[in-house]
């Protein structure tokens, strides 16, 4: 008995494992990959310059 | 009239109501004012009309804490103060440098900037200044300023012939003032010390120092340690709360149009922190100085722009090549936060020729400091970025967290605090007359009253505060 909930646990916690990733995944759905709703003026800091994200383009 | 030694004067039987020590910009412009009023006052100075390094030596000392310039160098002792060497760079305090920042402990002053403007045109004729333009928002958070170079006017040069032809005016040269003496209500006299030695004790019914932003915490310091607290009986303060205009280059600039700005004679622009911006981050003000930089500077800036943006370096190079870019370098000088344990103290080892103990001085740039640095500098490149008039780069030493570097400007030569001005005995020296507080008859002249610095040049706002000191003077006199 004890072995067998120790196995439905570590099978259990290997799912967790699995689904966690996945679900975090749906959780931030991923960057718009269209460019036309980047912010093109948002204001980004990169090696020190103060720059417009479009100055990246 | 100019006397070259005590001695001379003291042949001349002038019979002075008020007595200024030191003849800079602050104890000149009293004077003047004074005997205006046709109030006989003496102006003692400790050193000559000409620069020499035996008197220079008396200003020796020591710094502790940051990098700071010798205290001999960062001042001179003559004849018109260090005014024989200012830069004559000139704007008065802004009205919100005189308010308090809930941010900030310990900002705000007893008077506010309506206080001193009666004063303002006298200060443009005395320094020579044409009127300042209004101040220029250029975003929410950044506005333009303008500092204007003035012909720097030497205060001894300028009033030498006006002084000598006074009769109401007698300044004695070579004439050091080494002490008050104070018996807790009424400054007494002060000991002179004059010709490598001393010279007795002088007497007038009031007593004005003007020794500078340095000095005046020193003389006070020793004579009330002399007089047994008898010269500034509320003392916790003396020495206290000194300031100065921390000055760094922090970054640079590619400018889309240099002439977008007003620029001065130099070339120059000055930028500041709208009041809504300080509050909202919760800075001190700041002063960003544009200076145009040599056309290889913006070569080296593309280029390094080049590994961030290379389409944005590509399309500026073209510009560049067509001369419709610039660079510019950016330096920064910032508002220090007011702190009691940035102070003067006295020596306890080293003393000057006539036994004075030199300054030590304890002095330390604070971590609000740093966050105005930074965000000064943030805030000046998001608008220009916004605005799409130029993109900047803050240096690496500032991004990286690095220490300050010890080899630039480091700070203005502004010699602020040490005998500030307020209502509370515990946290200032003069009242907002700059009447010494629990003292019938000493006041102080000069940057050593301010309760905070701002971030524009102290001159033009001791030379406002002195006509308005001299003023007082003379009406409570008449009285
Ligand atoms: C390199 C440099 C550049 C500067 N540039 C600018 C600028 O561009 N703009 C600006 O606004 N400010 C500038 N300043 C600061 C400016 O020079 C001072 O703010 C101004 O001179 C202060 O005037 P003051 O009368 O209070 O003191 P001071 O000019 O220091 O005068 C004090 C006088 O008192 C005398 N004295 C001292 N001790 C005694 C004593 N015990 N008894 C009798 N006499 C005594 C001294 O000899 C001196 O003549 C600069 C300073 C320096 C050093």
């Amino acid at each position: 008995m004890s072995r067998f909930i120790r196995r439905i646990s570590r099978r259990a916690i290997v799912q967790a494992l699995i689904t966690l990733p996945a679900l975090s995944l749906f959780r931030n759905p991923p960057a718009p990959a269209n460019p036309d709703e980047i912010d093109r003026d948002e204001i980004v800091e990169i090696n020190g310059w103060i720059l417009r994200r479009s100055d990246l383009a | 009239m100019i006397f070259d030694s005590y001695e001379g004067y003291k042949q001349a039987g002038f019979k002075p109501k008020v007595c200024i020590l030191g003849s800079g910009p602050a104890g000149t412009t009293i004077a003047r004012k004074l005997g205006a009023a046709g109030i006989p006052v003496v102006v003692l100075e400790a050193g000559s009309r000409e620069f020499s390094d035996e008197s220079q030596d008396f200003y020796r000392g020591k710094t502790v804490g940051d990098f700071y310039f010798d205290l001999d160098i960062t001042r001179l002792r003559f004849m018109g103060g260090s005014s024989n060497h200012w830069a004559g760079w000139c704007r008065v305090l802004d009205r919100q440098d005189f308010e308090p920042k809930a941010w900030a402990p310990d900002t705000g002053w007893p008077i506010s900037r309506a206080d001193i403007e009666p004063y303002l045109k006298e200060v443009h004729d005395i320094l020579e200044l044409p009127d300042f333009r209004p101040d220029v928002p250029v975003s929410d958070d950044i506005r333009w300023v303008q500092l204007i170079k003035s012909p720097a006017v030497r205060f001894g040069e300028k009033f030498a012939d006006e002084l000598d032809r006074s009769k109401n005016i007698a300044v004695v040269l070579n004439t050091y003032a080494t002490e008050l003496i104070g018996d807790g209500k009424r400054v007494t006299g002060a000991k002179v010390w004059s010709n490598g030695q001393d010279a007795g004790t002088f007497s007038a019914d009031y007593f004005v120092t003007c020794t500078g932003g340095l000095e005046n915490s020193r003389l006070l310091l020793w004579s009330n340690e002399r007089s047994n607290g008898g010269v500034v009986p509320n003392a916790a303060a003396l020495g206290r709360y000194w300031m100065e205009h921390p000055t760094f280059e922090g970054g640079n600039a590619i400018l889309a149009n240099y002439s977008e700005f007003e620029v001065d004679a130099s070339n120059e622009a000055f930028f500041s922190p709208t009041l809504a911006a300080m509050e909202r981050l919760q800075i001190m003000n700041f002063g960003i100085r544009l200076i145009e930089s040599p056309y290889p500077n913006v070569k080296k800036l593309i280029a390094d722009l080049a590994c961030t943006a290379p389409n944005m370096a590509e399309w500026m190079s073209s510009q560049l090549d067509q001369r419709l870019r610039c660079a510019a370098q950016l330096y920064v000088a910032w508002e220090q936060a007011p702190l009691a344990s940035n102070q003067i103290e006295l020596s306890k080892t080293d003393v000057d020729h006539a036994g004075v103990p030199r300054i030590e001085l304890h002095w330390k740039k604070s971590p609000l400091e740093r966050r105005t640095l930074i965000e000064g500098l943030k805030l000046f490149g998001t608008t220009l970025a916004q605005k799409n008039l130029g993109r900047v780069r803050i240096d690496d030493w500032i991004s990286n967290g690095a220490d300050y570097p010890t080899n630039e400007e480091t700070a203005g030569h502004h010699h602020m605090g040490g005998t500030r001005m307020g209502t509370d005995v515990l946290k200032s020296v003069v009242d907002a007359n700059c009447k010494v507080h629990g003292m019938a008859n000493l006041y102080v002249g000069g940057s050593s009253v301010f309760c905070t610095s701002g971030q524009c040049n102290p001159t033009t706002t001791i030379t406002a505060l002195a006509c308005r000191l001299g003023e007082h003077l003379g009406k409570v006199i008449a009285v």
